[in-house]
């Protein structure tokens, strides 16, 4: 009888299966940089998903607080290194409004356009990561087209691909050559939506994808509300805010342009959002270019600025959600306090409690929605 | 190949093998991906359609350390990523090459004052190329790729074991440690 | 034994080595140029014209890097693991005919034989990606062999649809049937289950769990340097041109391209247009989620080929000459 046999009795007594402990290391081949996370797995579920961050923590706070406000833009340039303008927009309104500064029209044009210039390569990247995550190199190499391209229009009025170190305290460096934006207006008006189209129908439109993404990781608002998601996450869910709305800054509310919202909240929702959002930006590119208005585009201020005592919180709504800059001066030349709300972090808060009983393969999918950057989540 | 590093005088066929295996080696160098920060948005783009790395042969950013030539350091080593950073070229078969990109690898860059960083990536590991910018044009990393296929290409394999060999300890210096491990806490690093 | 029989089989199985070699070496090639054609960039350009010296750069580089061995793995598996792999694979190219009368063991039951090889490779995987003593490796391994079981079935029950019409299980009849019409006009949804699952069998994209969805994080060749790299590499690539061979001797006619006189020369270029045709798949679509795999295996793909049997066997019943 094979319940007599010891061997086979004892193997099916004795038999324990316990969980094991994975490490997503540091170092990993997709594009999300030095993230860590400790998944506890049972078979193919995770059970539990422990994110362990720190990896890229470069300090720079504290080393805000030993650099004139003028040196620290270097530093903001650096948090999300993928939407260098909001950061640097968000700091200028910042330091603006503590030490009441006034920015000409020519200026909030300009840096409303360069803002959304960045949004539509940061959701571009966003758009390799999902592919890479998914699938293979090709969404990220197709995604890079239009990148290199809006890169060429920033180098060429900014002087860097990245890091462009443009804003300043009451405007922006410089002026624009008018020829470039004219060639950027015809690139944004067709070739971008053509590109745009191309990756729809490459990857909106993969039944693969589709099947991966649908109903996956759903949130509702009120979870979102508790985690403090904010950005296209947010809006994923069916909420509607969006600081360039509820809180105009620049010249938002005189775009025509909507807010993209989606109501179901799950992985394919945050993926659309991100896709019409770029198709919005575009088209607030386009009329900033056309509507920009002549003038100065730079108000002038002191070189070493000592902003009076105080403290202001400023909200801006970066790619990724609420940027928020809290800075405390006391007078003098170099910041009291630097304190950065990332959006990336309180998005990545939410990770564990999404992925808690999911496979693997879906933890990808869900984590190419968060959109994280490292960097920022670190500071 | 103990053969070529251990030979004490070339003849023709070691060094007929030896001119083969550089010129193999060099068109054929194969990343592995520790990307960290700003500066592997940049050579993500250089692996994009406009510059294109794998038309040297290049092309291929292999996931695990035991497949791959050359490790690149985009980006920053803080004191909590260096014990990673040292176990993944440790990881990877000789021979091997590393690329310091951007500043902040090279000396610490915009954040070299801070508590948590390195001072740049060669006080963890010994670095071939240093390619500077902040952040690097995929153009300059392409450049410095081409020194290093060059130095791959020119430097002679024969005798190499009788040469200093580079040993990169797996722990880091004593004053790091305990910083390193109270970051750390309680679970394995990787 | 005759002494000329074996100096023949034994030059036999040296060609086969030597076309092994051959087909991995411009595939290497070919797959860097398509894809980087579907990417828009030019692919390897500088190492030789327009790169054709890139696959011995590759190898090359593979022979002489260190060989490592993880501290904790199991040396015997290690080792096994690749040929484990690769061998059944060379072992079905014994079979396959690339003319009437060129194959090296053309076999009565040819086409049982290249399924029976094809059985043996999900222990190859399993082994590669056990032995590496690490975690994730095992689950790419357990995933791989749950992927390469599953996908067999619908490959053997279409097989038999064709086995049906042919009537005999040598390849080189099968083929000859095929002088006039293809299979490929005959039972079309035995193609497409066919090609599915040749893909699926091959570990390729948009069935590659073993070698890339796993790349996200490892891969069940992360423990694998140097040359038995190359190994599992040259795996990927025999199942490849095996799968491949078996689609266009089933189902595209092999050497016969009527109206033109049947020569060697349509089969090759047939393998290599279809063996295109699964690296533009790899270049285009997303990889599938491992449950969504099994569940199109077991779910869609089996009924749809008992359907196609039952259709086949039907139409050979009142069809005389189907």
């Amino acid at each position: 009888m094979i319940e007599d046999h010891p061997r086979v009795g004892r193997l099916q007594k004795d038999a324990v299966t316990e969980s094991i402990v994975l490490n997503m290391g540091p170092q990993h081949p997709s594009m999300h940089g030095v993230f860590h996370m400790q998944l506890e797995l049972s078979g193919e579920t995770i059970l539990a998903a422990r994110p362990v961050i720190g990896y890229l923590h470069r300090g720079i706070e504290k080393l805000a607080e030993h650099r004139t406000y003028a040196q620290c833009m270097v530093l903001v340039d650096r948090l999300d290194y993928i939407s260098q303008y909001c950061n640097e927009w968000a700091y200028c309104r910042a330091i603006e409004r503590l030490a009441r500064i006034e920015v000409p029209e020519r200026a909030e044009w300009l840096r409303t356009m360069y803002a959304e210039l960045v949004r539509v390569t940061s959701h571009l990247m966003w758009f390799g990561s999902v592919g890479l995550d998914l699938g293979g190199w090709t969404p990220v190499i197709y995604a890079f087209i239009p990148r290199e391209r809006i890169f060429d229009f920033f180098e060429a009025t900014t002087g860097s691909r990245l890091m462009p170190n443009y804003l300043r305290f009451g405007g922006v460096k410089e002026d624009v050559d008018p020829a470039e934006m004219e060639a950027l207006h015809a690139y944004l008006a067709k070739d971008l939506i053509d590109a745009l189209d191309e990756f729809d129908g490459l990857v909106t439109g993969n039944e693969i994808f589709l099947s991966r993404q649908r109903g996956l990781a759903p949130m509702t608002v009120d979870q979102a509300h508790a985690w403090g998601v904010t950005g296209p996450m947010l809006r994923a869910c069916g909420s509607t805010r969006d600081l360039r709305i509820d809180t105009p800054y620049g010249v938002y509310d005189r775009l025509d342009w909507e807010s993209c919202t989606d109501t179901r909240g799950d992985a394919l929702a945050r993926y659309s959002v991100r896709m019409r959002e770029m198709r919005e930006s575009a088209k607030m590119a386009l009329q900033c270019i056309e509507r920009m208005p002549a003038g100065e585009v730079r108000t002038k201020v002191a070189r070493v600025l000592r902003p009076p005592e105080g403290e202001v919180y400023v909200r801006h709504e970066s790619t990724r959600g609420e940027l928020g800059f809290h800075i405390v001066s006391d007078g003098s030349p170099k910041p009291y306090r630097f304190r950065v709300r990332s959006p990336a972090f309180m998005n990545v808060s939410s990770l564990p409690h999404l992925c808690a009983g999911a496979k693997i393969s879906e933890f990808f999918a869900i984590f190419g929605g968060i959109d994280n950057v490292m960097a920022e989540i670190d500071r | 190949m103990g053969l070529i590093e251990n030979a004490e005088r070339p003849n023709f066929i070691l060094t007929t093998i030896d001119t083969l295996l550089r010129w193999g080696r060099s068109h054929s160098l194969w990343w592995c991906n520790a990307g960290s920060a700003c500066c592997s948005l940049e050579f993500a783009a250089m692996g994009g359609a406009r510059y294109d790395m794998d038309r040297i042969g290049s092309g291929l950013v292999r996931a695990s350390p035991r497949q791959s030539d050359v490790l690149l350091i985009p980006g920053p080593i803080t004191k909590k990523m260096a014990p990673i950073f040292v176990r993944v070229y440790n990881q990877m078969p000789d021979p091997k090459w590393v690329i310091a990109m951007g500043s902040c690898a090279i000396s610490g860059g915009a954040f070299r004052e801070s508590y948590s960083m390195t001072r740049g990536a060669d006080t963890v590991l010994p670095v071939d190329v240093y390619v500077p910018g902040c952040p690097v044009r995929p153009e300059a990393l392409f450049y410095g790729l081409l020194k290093l296929r060059a130095r791959v290409r020119g430097t002679s394999n024969i005798g190499l074991a009788h040469r200093e060999p580079i040993y990169v300890p797996p722990d880091l210096p004593p004053e790091w440690e305990a910083e390193v491990r109270e970051f750390l806490g309680e679970h394995e690093a990787c | 034994m005759n002494a000329r029989i074996f100096l023949t089989q034994l030059l036999g199985a040296l060609g086969l080595i030597v076309i092994l070699g051959f087909n991995v070496i411009i595939m290497d090639w070919w797959e860097r140029k398509l894809v980087g054609h579907i990417h828009r960039r030019p692919g390897p350009m500088h190492t030789g014209w327009h790169g054709i010296l890139q696959p011995f750069a590759d190898m090359l580089k593979m022979l002489s890097k260190e060989d490592i061995v993880p501290d904790r793995a199991d040396r015997l598996f290690f080792w096994l693991g690749p040929a484990v792999a690769v061998v059944p694979a060379f072992m079905a190219l014994a079979v396959l005919p690339l003319a009437p009368g060129f194959a090296l063991a053309d076999i009565g039951n040819g086409l049982f034989f290249v399924f029976a090889m094809q059985t043996i490779m999900p222990f190859g995987y399993t082994l590669i990606g056990w032995s590496g003593h690490n975690k994730w490796s095992l689950v790419g391994a357990l995933r791989s062999a749950a992927q390469l079981i599953s996908y067999e079935i619908p490959m053997l029950i279409v097989a038999l649809g064709i086995l049906l019409a042919a009537g005999s299980a040598r390849l080189t009849d099968i083929v000859n049937a095929q002088s006039t019409v293809w299979y490929a006009v005959k039972q079309p949804i035995g193609l497409l289950i066919f090609f599915i699952t040749a893909v699926a069998e091959m570990n390729r994209s948009p069935f590659d769990m073993p070698e890339a969805e796993s790349e996200l994080v490892a891969g069940i060749h992360t423990e694998y340097a140097g040359m038995k790299f190359g190994l599992v590499m040259m795996a990927e690539y025999t199942a490849m041109l095996v799968g491949s061979w078996m689609i266009v001797l089933l189902f595209l006619g092999g050497w016969h391209l009527w109206p033109l006189p049947p020569s060697p020369v349509w089969l090759v270029l047939k393998l290599y247009l279809v063996q295109s045709g699964i690296i533009w798949l790899r270049g285009t679509y997303l990889r599938l989620r491992v449950d969504t795999m099994m569940e199109m295996s077991w779910k869609y793909l089996i009924p749809a080929s008992l359907a196609n049997l039952m259709l086949v066997g039907v139409l050979a019943t009142t069809f005389k000459g189907f």
